[in-house]
């Protein structure tokens, strides 16, 4: 598989972690809270799952642009929140269906992410690393305010999708729209991967990313490479977005939360595994679902918080540099 | 040593000495109007956490995005324990300084070792502040979403709460001086020296003996304890606790003055305080609650062509302006010796 | 030269995926002595005084300094021991002045109210007290890598460890270089071990010699023995050169 494997050990101690945490949880609530049934935990988890792959999608974005600059983009959640957007007006503008909007919004997007990168990141590489970090930051403040202005606090979303519907296994109900985001993510990563391994490319990208002088050494072009990463790190989030817009609504604030979901599935997979995103975004998609349904809708940022915490204390290679 | 540094050293303690004067007597030019009271304590407070943020940022080198989350603690500690045990925040300001600091820790302690990159403290530091916010709403008991007020008193210095604000200006102030006068002593001494090094090159630093993480450490529990203790005050301050405080827009707010300041310089932050903190409350004047996130736009856009073109910030700006003065002064002194500044 | 040993690496092993850098390597530092560290380009010199000091943790052996156990122990605490290094491609604090700089390496053993003593010392000792203003960002090479040794020298090590730090000199300066060492040994007691690839430094410095080649130690032993070995010979020119 592309990149080398790094991060699964953690993955794989965390796990248990994690649901000796549930375990933790329902020790807390009160007996009449407990809506213990054995189906919600599997809804929960099945949900989540799905949920979990469109976010891994998003973190690979955030991957690819960390693993080839560098560079955490602090801004990467928000720009899914703007895709999520122009997938709104895509959408409305040409009446198409929001999964029909990738269309549009991946070239946009990627667009996007070339420009950025072009005005604002390469200019700050050769300074010290923190001004690198906060120019990010500052991409992140800037989006998230104008979003905030532009749009105030009202909801957008898009009428029904092609793809709506249910799908009932026993007492279990899955939303088609859940089921085929899914599906896209995973053929999706799985694309990229493919991308990085045997194309031409794409192993060029590998190879400047491991070693720059050499790669220019051999006729590569660094610039092309940081600004075609990021306009493909970005691009991929437009294709979340898309799918995202199929069930969902957006608002200005959900940049956040997408920021977090992915710096915690990068925390969690470590530099380097592809497949890795997606064993993580299982693991935190359940998290946050079955944390939503068990204890509070509104303590989904703070599960993922704990786990983004507890893998920093825990230290999966990923993160760590000491060789 | 040349004269123009002497000359320097010495008229920068003249003006020091002024601009120290000028903010004891400002009250007495605004005190009637309780509008500029709160502005002129709002610059000092932002001064006070930007110069503080200058400990973690400036010198230790991270880029530290949780400002609001121990601002937050500081209030809800000092606070609460107001509110419930009639506690004085003179004391609630040490708790909650150390409540801070023990948050602080919580991220920082994993991340300080040596060759993590400075990222992963931001992401984590930035998260933090949202994530106390939502589990305070939720925390029912000493949070949740209605504004707790903390008592009212005309004139309680045990209690900190007046019916004017420019007792906390004066307040505010001593925690400005306090927090500089603590710059510069890490400034000039081991840990300043240690810290510098770690940013300029960490492995180098690491082979001459400085323990990167016990340096960071110390610069995170020094920059939190200030903002948690400040935090106590911005309680009384505004009257009232809220989940709100934590604040990511304060977080971001006092990491781009502190950039924009110039990192490492002492003075810098509190420069871009005066001039950014005054350039958004002029706009929130005249532009009105519509227009609350346009602020951030223009910090945001300031921080990034700070960043692009002058990285070293306004202090550092100002500092090549003053030298560049000092050396046109000294070309203008005779040879023979003696100088103009009134010896 | 006595026969105390201050540094031993017994069996170091340093992997980097499947690539040995360092394989096996056992050698001891006696006190007092200048030991040289030589072999071709690749040899994994570098790679050892990184495993030495810290900086790597190895893959296998171990590393004994004064005999304590210092394998994969933080490299400020191999400091705090005594031992200190300079790099091959200079890390300098391109912020800071030459004066700031020592400094940093003085407060090691030095507490607030010594240390500019021991920094003017320093200064003095390395002929940096004329540029001691000087931002080390504005530095040539020569004054640069004086900068670096007089910074390691500051922490009052017992063991110093000099990579390379005759590249790129020019004759002049590396005679000048060469007597410094000489008298650093000599006056402040320092036992030496230094990587170098140009011979005059390595014979004219050196009590003995270890030859590194593809991560493996093929010799030790004198100067003139080194001069003579086949094996060392043979690994910087090819098979062919020896017949």
């Amino acid at each position: 598989m592309p990149f080398f494997p790094t991060g699964k050990e953690g993955t794989y101690i965390f796990t248990p972690l994690v649901f000796l945490f549930y375990a933790g949880n329902f020790l807390i609530l009160n007996p009449e809270e407990r809506n213990i049934n054995v189906n919600t935990i599997i809804q929960g988890i099945l949900n989540g799952s799905m949920m979990g792959c469109i976010y891994a999608l998003i973190a690979l974005g955030l991957s690819i642009i960390f693993g080839v600059m560098n560079i955490v983009n602090f801004a990467h959640g928000d720009f899914v929140m703007l895709s999520m957007y122009f997938t709104f007006w895509a959408g409305s503008l040409f009446s198409i269906d929001a999964v029909a909007t990738p269309f549009i919004t991946f070239p946009l997007l990627f667009l996007f992410g070339v420009v950025v990168y072009f005005l604002i990141i390469e200019g700050t590489l050769r300074q010290k690393y923190v001004t690198q970090i906060a120019v990010t930051v500052g991409l992140m403040t800037l989006l998230r305010a104008l979003a905030q202005i532009m749009w105030k606090a009202q909801a957008r979303a898009l009428p029904y999708s092609i793809i709506q519907g249910s799908v009932n296994i026993g007492e279990i109900t899955l939303m088609t729209s859940r089921i085929i985001s899914a599906l896209v993510s995973i053929a999706a990563i799985f694309v990229v991967a493919l991308f990085f391994d045997k194309t031409w490319p794409g192993r060029a990208i590998r190879a400047a990313s491991d070693d720059l002088d050499a790669a220019s050494l051999m006729g590569v072009n660094y610039r092309w490479i940081y600004a075609f990463s990021f306009g493909l790190g970005s691009a991929l989030t437009a294709l979340a977005g898309g799918l995202l817009m199929s069930f969902q609504q957006v608002d200005p604030t959900m940049g956040l939360r997408f920021g977090l979901l992915s710096w915690c599935i990068l925390a969690l997979t470590g530099m380097g595994s592809i497949p890795g995103l997606l064993v993580s975004g299982i693991i935190v998609g359940s998290a946050e679902s079955i944390s939503m349904s068990l204890w509070d809708p509104r303590a989904r940022s703070l599960i993922i918080y704990l786990i983004f915490v507890l893998v920093l204390w825990l230290r999966p290679r990923g993160i760590f540099g000491r060789k | 040593m040349n004269t123009s540094v002497n000359n320097t050293w010495k008229s920068s303690r003249i003006l020091i000495g002024i601009l120290v004067l000028a903010s004891l007597l400002l009250p007495l030019l605004f005190g009637k109007n309780q509008y500029n009271m709160i502005l002129l304590t709002t610059i000092v407070l932002y001064s006070v956490l930007s110069t503080a943020w200058n400990i973690i940022g400036g010198m230790a080198g991270q880029l530290d995005l949780a400002a609001g989350a121990y601002l937050g603690l500081g209030a809800f500690t000092s606070g609460t324990l107001v509110i419930r045990y009639n506690i004085t925040p003179w004391i609630g300001m040490i708790l909650g300084g150390i409540v801070a600091v023990a948050f602080a820790l919580l991220i920082g302690y994993p991340l300080f070792r040596f060759g993590v990159r400075e990222v992963w403290y931001a992401l984590s530091s930035s998260a933090l502040v949202e994530v106390l916010r939502v589990a305070f709403l939720m925390w029912e008991d000493v949070g949740g979403p209605i504004e707790r007020f903390i008592p009212y008193h005309d004139w309680s210095l045990y209690h900190l709460r007046f019916g004017t604000y420019t007792p906390f200006y004066y307040i505010m102030l001593f925690f400005l001086f306090f927090t500089l006068y603590i710059n510069h002593r890490i400034r000039n001494r081991k840990l300043g020296y240690y810290l510098l090094s770690l940013g300029d090159n960490e492995d180098a630093a690491e082979v001459l003996g400085v323990d990167a993480r016990t340096c960071k450490l110390k610069a995170l529990v020094i920059y939190a304890f200030i903002v948690g203790a400040t935090g106590a005050v911005y309680a009384c301050l505004y009257g009232f606790i809220h989940p709100s405080f934590f604040s990511s827009p304060i977080s971001l707010e006092v990491a781009i003055l502190g950039i924009v300041g110039g990192m490492g310089i002492t003075y810098g932050p509190l420069m871009a305080s005066v001039i950014l903190v005054s350039a958004r409350e002029i706009l929130r004047a005249s532009l009105g609650g519509q227009m609350e996130s346009f602020y951030l736009i223009i910090y945001a856009v300031v921080l990034i062509i700070i960043a692009l073109f002058r990285p070293k910030g306004i202090g550092h700006m100002f500092q090549t302006a003053v030298s560049r003065l000092a050396e046109k002064r000294n070309r203008a002194v005779p040879a023979t010796g003696g100088n103009r500044n009134g010896e | 030269m006595g026969d105390k040993i201050i540094l031993q690496t017994e069996s170091v092993t340093k992997k980097f995926g499947n690539l040995l850098a360092v394989n096996k390597v056992s050698f001891d530092i006696f006190e007092g002595e200048v030991l040289g560290l030589i072999g071709p380009n690749g040899a994994g010199k570098t790679t050892l005084f990184n495993t030495i000091t810290g900086l790597y943790q190895p893959d296998g052996g171990r590393v004994l300094f004064n005999g304590i156990d210092i394998s994969g122990i933080q490299p400020y605490k191999v400091c705090k021991l005594g031992m200190s290094r300079t790099f091959q491609v200079t890390k300098a604090f391109g912020s800071m002045s030459v004066s700031e700089a020592v400094r940093v390496g003085a407060y090691n053993r030095h507490g607030e109210k010594n240390v500019a003593e021991k920094v003017d010392e320093i200064l003095d000792f390395f002929q940096l007290s004329e540029i001691r203003d000087q931002k080390c960002s504005d530095l040539g090479l020569a004054p640069l890598k004086r900068v670096e040794l007089a910074r390691a020298a500051a922490t009052d090590p017992v063991l110093l460890l000099l990579d390379e730090a005759g590249a790129g000199l020019t004759a002049t300066e590396m005679a000048e270089l060469m007597n410094m060492l000489k008298v650093l040994r000599e006056k402040l007691n320092i036992t030496l071990c230094i990587v170098e690839h140009v011979m005059q430094m390595v014979m004219g410095l050196c009590d003995r010699i270890v030859v590194l080649d593809h991560g493996v130690l093929i010799a030790q032993g004198l100067p003139v023995e080194i001069s003579r070995n086949q094996s060392v010979i043979e690994a910087y020119l090819g098979k062919r050169a020896v017949k």
